[in-house]
């Protein structure tokens, strides 16, 4: 046999020895998906902790591999029980999208906790599984692998019987495809997508215990990556569809180590979230998906209650405008100041996010890709081609206007989730070229030395007069903003979101004007990179990453959708809760996850209302 | 009379107060600002150097402290996230307590506040800072950390006199793995040992097995890694698990006793150029490692530790110095005790007999080689 050939091979069985796992994840993902249409962003935390519970079994309890798998298919199931209960059934009336972010909430906290009881340390696994491998070529695969692979099957096979012949089976279909209709023919909805969500996670769980004991090294931090790498596998594949989303799972890890054999081991991720953006704008319903299912999916606008917003009088405004400006002088603190200063920056990230999300009706998962093209822009014109601060700045604004609207044109006819699906794939591809493309970025590097922002003669090094620089760029673009949401184009927009069929057939062009929101939200996200370059002097491809836009959006959240006022005291409160809780700093992202679960819950229109 | 009594009163109470606080002044504790993850994915590294520093510390004080004034640290967790690490920054500067402050885990986090340190006048120690262009921030920005441009070399050296010809260099793709590889590879070059694969991985990546094939494709005869423990212990697993044999030679950052634990039985073997081992039978070595059984009996030594006990030794001794010409501390004086500084002992290094005033680090560099016996780390003995 050639070389070349041998490499080849050997490169294929890696790739589909790889994808049996992300087969494995995708299952358990495309289950609920298939049952109760939703996106379980917890699945990936579900699948660490089980993990877990396994290494527990087994390290500290002591017992054989054949008791600790099934105790950890029992913490999944129960983790499954309330997530079902806890983060999807309250949203049950709301559009889908409120239940995705729950459960990103769900799974910002469930990670926490991980983290918090095992310590980041990473764990592994004492040595007891047999080591005979078989050689073939190049490669060698071992027990594990064909363990796996014995399960993977099993799980095809036994999902699919049980949904086409099962009664159960029939009753999981049915309460998906239309729940008032099946309620009426006696089935308990509720208890269905309980059932769904128990055997989805158990299965997770199980996953997670097979896949730990693979690499054999147990971090609390992998959950929202293989949650993500799993989704893109179902997307692949086909997302109602249980082998469909499975054989997705084999494309894609043949995808990633042909990718990685011919570009390098850093190229992985682009790969994997290249094809996820191409599934999703080229084949939605996946390579292997059958028709499209009659999309019932609630309008992303409307999870958000009608209701009197909150009116900030302008005087009031005004006072509050000055408050921020005299507190600095009021109270000598350089880290308040500092903090501050922060805060308006992501106050401004968080207007981006409420625009888009509020008036477009667009709940945009990758926000930050777009603060870091902002960011990479006016870093780059500053350092290497020495732009002065008010050219670079700007140019900020219209290099992630421009850029973010050519990678999201595609996905903004999605609809509901899938578009939610698709920036948070643009928001990690983003980062990614940014890794990889190190002629122009300087890849892992960074970009540092970021010069000192100098407008009209005066330097802005000291935070004290970078703090007021900031707080009049944030002052600017709420104005902006409010005119934007004022103007006709605003109003055009939330007739998109209230109701798309009935502004199409008024004759609006939903798209242009989605696309529009979506630029002006961009230019604004850009702004605020750029400032955070400068305040920062440094900044990589790991600054603006997946929980920044989560973060972001749980601010705008917070505040009140559509909201500006809302927007910045969103920002103001999470900015500072860091710094006030900072003795409990490790159970920040349980904090955050926790704020966003009960905003959902309790108070969706947010704190100042929605707009 | 009795006016006079009071005024007498009130001027015995003044003047013992202001003595009392003077003399509260005098044994009022110095305080050293560290910056650090002491949660996040780097936490390991975070609570190893407390490790150092609490040993150091019984004994600086022990032995009267500064002067008679006890020393102590301010830990500020960071998560090595250069955002923390600026705003910890102003947090210090602000605090006058302070008279030295430490650099944080990785050097790029340390350098995004270095600004702010120089700026400030407030030295900043990057005692675990091995970037060769760290100490460019200012002089107030000085460092004992072995250089990389020491080390890589080093391993170079190793990887060559294991007889190695023909190898794979996989790197961690960070700002300290590029750093690293690259002057590795140049080193390794400059040996003569072929590097026929070069490939820099993702920082949280799991599955190494295509760049494994490809490694054993090209029939290596040897596999370099410059890898943190996390990305090892997985590497050196999937390597031995593809039945691939020959040696691996890994950067220093596996002389920690984490890295035979998670790794298991594919650890037995490697070599890891390293900085220190704790068999070594220089006195110091040996009288360290006594200390450290004495207070962490059944703890497993690792570098990180070792070397925070030895900078947090050198910052008391540097203080000290400072204390000599200027009672009252001050920053500035701190900072040219840096510059005055003559022969520390030192764990790592035997001595340090000054700071290079150019680089303001340290040029000396010993170096340590080591191999993985029977799950603990052992000097390689040359075969």
């Amino acid at each position: 046999m050639s070389s070349t050939l041998a490499l080849w091979l050997g490169q294929t069985i890696n790739g589909l020895v790889l994808g049996n796992i992300y087969a494995l994840l995708a299952a358990g993902l495309a289950l609920v998906f298939g049952v109760a249409g939703l996106v379980n962003f917890a699945h990936g935390s579900v699948y660490m902790a089980g993990s877990y519970a396994g290494w527990v079994a087994v390290s500290i309890l002591g017992w054989p591999l054949w008791a600790a798998l099934p105790a950890a298919a029992a913490v999944g199931a129960l983790l499954g029980l309330c997530l079902e209960r806890f983060a999807v059934r309250p949203f049950q009336k709301s559009a889908h999208v409120a239940s995705l972010l729950a459960t990103i909430g769900a799974g910002m906290i469930i990670d926490n906790l991980a983290e918090a009881i095992f310590s980041p340390n990473p764990k592994s696994f004492p040595p007891i599984l047999p080591t005979w491998r078989l050689s073939l070529g190049l490669v060698s695969i071992g027990g594990l692998d064909l363990v796996i692979l014995g399960v993977s099957i099993l799980c095809a096979i036994s999902l699919f019987a049980l949904l086409k012949y099962t009664r159960a089976g029939r009753a999981l279909r049915a309460s998906s495809q239309d729940s008032e209709a099946a309620r009426q023919m006696g089935v308990r909805v509720n208890r269905m997508n309980a059932a769904a969500f128990a055997l989805a996670s158990a299965l997770g769980a199980l996953a997670g215990v097979l896949i730990g004991l693979y690499y054999n090294l147990l971090l609390p931090t992998i959950g929202f990556q293989a949650g993500l790498k799993g989704f893109t596998a179902c997307v692949l594949g086909g997302l109602g569809n249980i082998p469909a989303a499975m054989a997705g799972g084999l494309l894609l890890g043949l995808g990633e180590s042909y990718g990685v054999a011919i570009f390098g081991a850093s190229a992985r991720n682009l790969v994997a979230y290249a094809l996820l953006l191409a599934a999703l704008f080229l084949r939605p319903n996946g390579v292997f998906g059958g028709k499209a299912r009659s999309q019932r999916e609630a309008l992303t606008g409307s999870f958000i209650p009608q209701g009197k917003a909150v009116r900030i009088h302008p005087a009031f405004g005004c006072a509050l405008v000055l408050v921020a400006i005299v507190l600095p002088l009021a109270v000598k603190s350089d880290y308040l100041t500092q903090v501050l200063a922060g805060a308006w920056i992501s106050a401004l990230f968080a207007l981006s996010l409420t625009l888009v999300g509020g008036t477009g009706g667009i709940m945009s998962l990758g926000q930050a890709g777009l603060m870091a093209i902002g960011a990479y822009a006016s870093g780059l014109l500053a350092v290497k081609a020495g732009w002065s601060f008010l050219p670079s700045f700007l140019a900020s604004g219209f290099f992630a206007a421009a850029i973010g609207s050519l990678l999201a044109f595609p996905a903004l006819r999605l609809k509901g989730h899938y578009i939610s699906i698709a920036t948070l794939g643009i928001g990690e591809i983003v980062n990614q070229l940014i890794l990889n493309w190190e002629s122009l970025t300087q890849g892992a590097m960074g970009l540092s030395g970021i010069p000192a922002p100098r407008l009209f003669g005066v330097d802005f090094s000291q935070i004290g007069s970078f703090y007021y620089l900031s707080l009049a760029v944030l002052v600017i673009g709420a104005l902006a903003i409010t005119a934007v949401q004022a103007s006709p184009l605003g109003r055009t927009a939330r007739a998109i979101r209230e109701d798309e069929s009935a502004a199409r057939s008024l004759g609006v062009d939903a798209r242009r004007y989605k696309a529009l929101i979506f630029g002006i939200g961009a230019f604004f996200a850009g702004l605020a990179g750029s400032l955070t370059a400068y305040l920062y002097t440094y900044i990589s491809y790991e600054t603006f990453g997946s929980s920044l836009s989560i973060l972001g959006l749980t601010m705008a959240i917070l505040g009140g959708l559509g909201n500006v006022w809302g927007a910045i005291l969103g920002a103001v409160i999470l900015s500072g809760l860091p710094e006030i809780l900072r003795f409990a700093a490790e159970y920040r992202s349980l904090v955050y996850g926790l704020i966003l679960l009960l905003v959902l819950r309790f108070r969706p229109q947010g704190l100042l209302g929605s707009e | 009379m009795r006016k006079h009594g009071l005024k007498a009163a009130l001027a015995v109470i003044l003047s013992l107060g202001l003595l009392v606080s003077l003399g509260a002044q005098k044994s009022e504790p110095v305080f050293i600002g560290v910056s650090g993850p002491l949660t996040g994915g780097n936490a390991q590294y975070g609570l190893a150097w407390k490790k150092g520093f609490d040993l150091a510390l019984d004994e600086i004080n022990a032995a009267g402290g500064i002067k008679g004034r006890q020393l102590q640290y301010i830990f500020t967790d960071t998560q090595n996230d250069p955002k923390q690490t600026v705003a910890t920054a102003q947090k210090y500067i602000a605090d006058k307590r302070i008279v030295l402050a430490t650099g944080d885990f990785s050097s790029t986090s340390s350098k995004a506040a270095s600004a702010i340190y120089q700026r400030a006048g407030l030295v900043q120690f990057g005692f675990n800072n091995s970037a060769p262009d760290f100490t460019n921030g200012g002089d107030f920005i000085w460092s004992n950390s072995p250089s990389q441009s020491n080390e890589a070399p080093a391993h170079a050296a190793y990887v060559r006199d294991l007889g190695l010809k023909k190898v794979a260099v996989f790197s961690l793709n960070t700002d300290w793995g590029k750093v690293t590889g690259d002057l590795t590879v140049a080193a390794l070059k400059k040996y003569g040992v072929e590097v026929v694969l070069r490939e820099a991985y993702l920082p949280d990546e799991k599955d190494f097995k295509p760049i494994i094939t490809k490694a054993k494709s090209e029939g290596v005869d040897g596999i370099i890694l410059v890898s943190y423990v996390n990305d090892a212990s997985l590497l050196v697993q999937q390597i031995r698990g593809q039945g691939i044999t020959v040696p691996i030679v890994s950067n220093g950052s596996q002389a920690t006793a984490d890295f035979p634990k998670l790794a298991g039985a594919a650890a037995e073997g490697v070599y890891v150029a390293g900085d220190f081992t704790a068999d070594d039978p220089r006195p110091e070595v040996v009288q360290f490692v006594k200390k450290w059984q004495a207070k962490y009996p059944g703890q497993d030594i690792d570098y990180f530790a070792v070397h925070a006990y030895d900078s947090l030794k050198l910052a008391a001794t540097i203080i000290a110095k400072a204390a000599e010409s200027d009672p009252s501390i001050s920053r500035k004086a701190v900072r040219d005790a840096f510059v005055q500084v003559r022969d520390v002992p030192s764990v790592i290094y035997g001595k340090i007999a000054a700071f290079n005033p150019q680089t303001r680090r340290v040029d000396e560099f010993l170096g340590a080689r080591i191999v993985i016996k029977d799950g603990k780390e052992v000097a390689w003995t040359g075969k």
